[in-house]
């Protein structure tokens, strides 16, 4: 399960429903980087992290959120 | 599919294609010798030219240099085996110290061709999974 989620799919339909390749142009990516990227597959870099809000003119956290990993913890018996 | 992950099919193509080739010589040239097969590699070199236009991201850039990493260290294992397992076996069937000359071109060429294959095969794997980016 990746740490960093993001809404970038439900951003793109909220914003006159932008495709993948439109925003894959705005933000200087590859089209397959956006699929990944919604599908969970890619943890982006900062500054693309960035650029993707600024296409939605959002900022950073309302398009990706930072999941706090579970540790399986064992105690002693 | 981008470009990277067609170059990495046909490097995995072409080496299917040498191990076939390296089993239609076996019984007609020997163990040895049949290994020229494995020189239809370098067919692998013309995928080069696949897609040299097309847009390069972050996470492709991310993924090959995993990729080459992956490919360097088996590749690195690979010469390190071949060398020890090659003077190994010459010394403990035969006696001697010394290793045939030839055998050193095929090591290389062992090590060269596990680097390609095994960075062709991680691409297809790394593309599948999960990535995150080199300075995330």
């Amino acid at each position: 399960m990746p740490e960093i989620t993001n809404l970038i799919r439900r951003l793109r339909f909220d914003n006159g429903e932008m495709t993948q390749e439109e925003l894959a142009n705005r933000t200087g990516v590859t089209r397959q980087t956006i699929i990944a990227l919604e599908a969970g597959k890619y943890t982006p870099s900062l500054s693309l992290a960035f650029r993707i809000a600024r296409a939605f003119n959002k900022g950073v956290e309302d398009v990706f959120q930072y999941q706090t990993p579970i540790r399986n913890e064992t105690s002693p018996s | 599919m981008n470009a990277e992950q067609k170059r990495a099919w046909v490097g995995v193509a072409t080496m299917t294609a040498c191990v076939l080739g390296y089993f239609v010589l076996l019984p007609l040239l020997g163990p040895v010798a049949a290994t020229a097969a494995f020189g239809f590699y370098g067919i692998n070199g013309f995928a080069g030219f696949i897609g040299r236009r097309e847009r390069v991201d972050e996470r492709d850039k991310s993924i090959a240099r995993r990729a080459t990493l992956a490919g360097a260290m088996a590749s690195y294992m690979a010469f390190i085996i071949g060398c020890m397992g090659t003077w190994f076996f010459v010394y403990a069937s035969h006696r001697q110290e010394q290793v045939w000359v030839h055998t050193l071109a095929m090591i290389t060429q062992l090590g060269a061709i596990v680097f390609f294959f095994t960075r062709s095969v991680a691409i297809l794997v790394l593309y599948g999974r999960h990535v995150e980016a080199d300075n995330a």
